[in-house]
């Protein structure tokens, strides 16, 4: 038995097909990062194993049990997008709230240190600021000390500083040997913290793998630029993965952009209207879904 | 990475962890948390507690006289106000309160913890309850402090007990509007219900003071069974008669109009929960 598994779970509304027939499972102990565009199921596949929504078809059992159950709620911790609050408790009031509610819990001081939340547990709800809130809402996730803890985009709302705080607080969490299921539409948030990626696309299970896997498929950067080097040259340069051409430029989808920059200017060619930035992973998916049909 | 296979019956708790307290604790929790919510919002206090209190002054205090049996009129708008505060307790605790969770996703996260439902439920209760109490005492106390109202401790008691009984018995009425009012409208649908209807059963004014057909229109209302109720708590049969003009009818016979509201108002209540959990899992 696992703590999750999903099986033929399929979820429409109104017309969109939001999932088709995904089917998973996540041993004890798994850190595993469902990565994948906006519209690709995630929040969907994370509220039908959560018990929120019910699956057209399909069945989902976590520990072997509903997940509207007891027996499984008490034992799985929540952190989902833009939940609400009551704006006049303060952060402690609402952490001890949370804690009674579960069959075992941990001590306050110690969630509230997790969750970098020490000097603002007398503040009210309304005084926090946003990425203050993201932190509040993984203390009552972990507060009732899970087996499995669902993170629906976790960092969204948080700067750089608060992302590396944040990672930091849910491997310790994982080192206890808790199961975690995170979303991300960042491959390299995935890469950094999952032992396993499931990439979703279009309510299908595209590739689940481990992230060494999924970055040979998918580059993580995305290299743009105006250069004279020609495209047969450019694709046997070190760290080229794809290239595609765009109106007068040419995107290089890299893992090592360094690498191929830096051969690039070696070998003397132009280069101007430079950018590198995280690759697309709706544009990454689409050329991926392209190769694993054709 | 290779995983070592382990049976997932086991929970994996942290050095730290310790066994959460009993039910009971969950449930005292919750009501505390309800509490601090309801307290530091004054304005909610003010419009649940106070707006009572203030009318009776105004309107209560006011009016003098005695009616054929020697009750005092003031004693009767006291039981008068009380009632009108507990069924705005009743409408914006269960009702706009209910609403408002529902449209701030707090009733979506509490619904993925393992808490039980009813104990969200019995929070609304317990403050409610509290707030009922409350309104009713400082009534009392501005009655027989300002107002010079006397009554034997039994009359005290009995008016309390049915009070905060009737109250309750419109706990569904406002759980129903919580449930099938969209939020945004709760607010505005709870003050289209509860002011007609304290004015229609003769809370602000005493009946016999109101033009005819509200007169003939009020036996329809349960919150007139409320009050007759109260009325003939307060003072004798003849007196609740004098006061309003209608009635009373058998003290069986009001008490069934409640029942049977609680009833009714519950089975739309409950079918407005399944159908708001429905909407949320589809």
């Amino acid at each position: 038995m696992n703590v999750i598994e999903m099986q033929g779970v399929s979820k429409r509304y109104g017309k969109l097909e939001a999932l088709r027939g995904v089917s998973l499972e996540v041993g004890a102990g798994e850190v595993v990062a469902f990565l994948g565009p906006n519209g690709a199921g995630k929040t969907t596949a994370i509220s039908i194993m959560l018990g929120q929504k019910l699956p057209d078809s399909g069945t989902v059992r976590l520990f072997g049990h509903r997940p509207d159950l007891r027996e499984a709620r008490g034992r799985v911790g929540v952190m989902l997008q833009e939940p609400g609050l009551p704006q006049s408790l303060t952060v402690e009031e609402i952490v001890e709230l949370f804690a009674s509610y579960y069959p075992y819990r941990l001590p306050t001081g110690e969630v509230l240190q997790r969750a970098d939340l020490l000097e603002k547990r007398r503040a009210q709800v309304s005084q926090l600021s946003g990425g203050q809130k993201q932190r509040l809402y993984f203390a009552l996730a972990v507060v009732g000390d899970p087996d499995l803890i669902f993170l629906d985009e976790p960092t969204v709302a948080m700067d750089v500083e608060a992302r590396r705080a944040f990672w930091e607080q849910v491997r310790g969490f994982a080192a206890l040997g808790k199961t975690i299921l995170f979303s991300t539409h960042y491959l390299e948030e995935a890469d950094a913290n999952a032992d396993r990626v499931i990439v979703l696309h279009e309510g299908r299970v595209l590739q689940s793998g481990t992230p060494a896997q999924i970055k040979r498929l998918v580059a993580a950067k995305t290299v743009r630029l105006r250069t004279d080097a020609p495209l047969e040259q450019l694709e046997a340069l070190p760290g080229a993965g794809r290239l595609e051409r765009e109106n007068g430029h040419v995107l290089v989808y890299s893992n090592e952009p360094e690498a191929f920059l830096g051969e690039l200017v070696r070998r003397g060619y132009s280069m101007s209207d430079l950018t590198v930035k995280d690759t697309d992973l709706e544009a990454a998916f689409v050329s991926l879904t392209g190769k694993l049909e054709a | 990475m290779t995983k070592t296979i382990t049976n997932v019956t086991k929970r994996r708790l942290s050095p730290t962890a310790r066994p959460s307290g009993s039910t009971s604790a969950m449930l005292l929790a919750q009501v505390r948390a309800e509490f601090l919510a309801a307290f530091r919002v004054p304005e909610f206090l003010i419009g649940i507690v106070a707006i009572p209190v203030m009318l009776y002054a105004m309107f209560g205090l006011t009016s003098s006289g005695t009616l054929p049996d020697g009750t005092q009129v003031r004693a009767l708008m006291m039981a008068s106000f009380a009632a009108y505060g507990l069924l705005s307790l009743a409408i914006f605790t269960f009702g706009v309160d209910v609403a408002q969770d529902r449209k701030g996703g707090w009733l979506r996260l509490m619904r993925v913890t393992p808490m039980p439902a009813w104990v969200y439920f019995a929070g609304k209760f317990a403050m409610s309850v509290l707030f009922g109490v409350l309104t009713v005492l400082i009534l009392f106390a501005v009655a027989a402090l300002a107002g010079g109202v006397r009554l034997p401790l039994e009359k005290w008691l009995a008016t309390f007990g049915v009070l905060l009984l009737g109250g309750l018995s419109l706990s569904t009425l406002g759980f129903a509007l919580g449930y099938l009012a969209r939020p945004k409208a709760a607010s505005t649908i709870a003050n289209l219900v509860y002011l007609p209807l304290s004015f229609a059963s003769g809370f602000f004014f005493p009946l016999s003071r109101l033009p005819e057909f509200l007169r003939e229109m009020a036996p329809y209302l349960p919150t007139y069974h409320f009050g007759q109720l109260v009325w003939t708590t307060v003072g004798s049969r003849e007196a609740a008669q004098a006061f309003t003009g209608v009635g009373p009818e058998g003290t069986l016979e009001h008490a069934l109009w409640l029942l049977g509201t609680f009833v009714f108002f519950g089975v739309l209540a409950l079918w407005g929960y399944r159908r708001d959990r429905d909407e949320a899992r589809s």
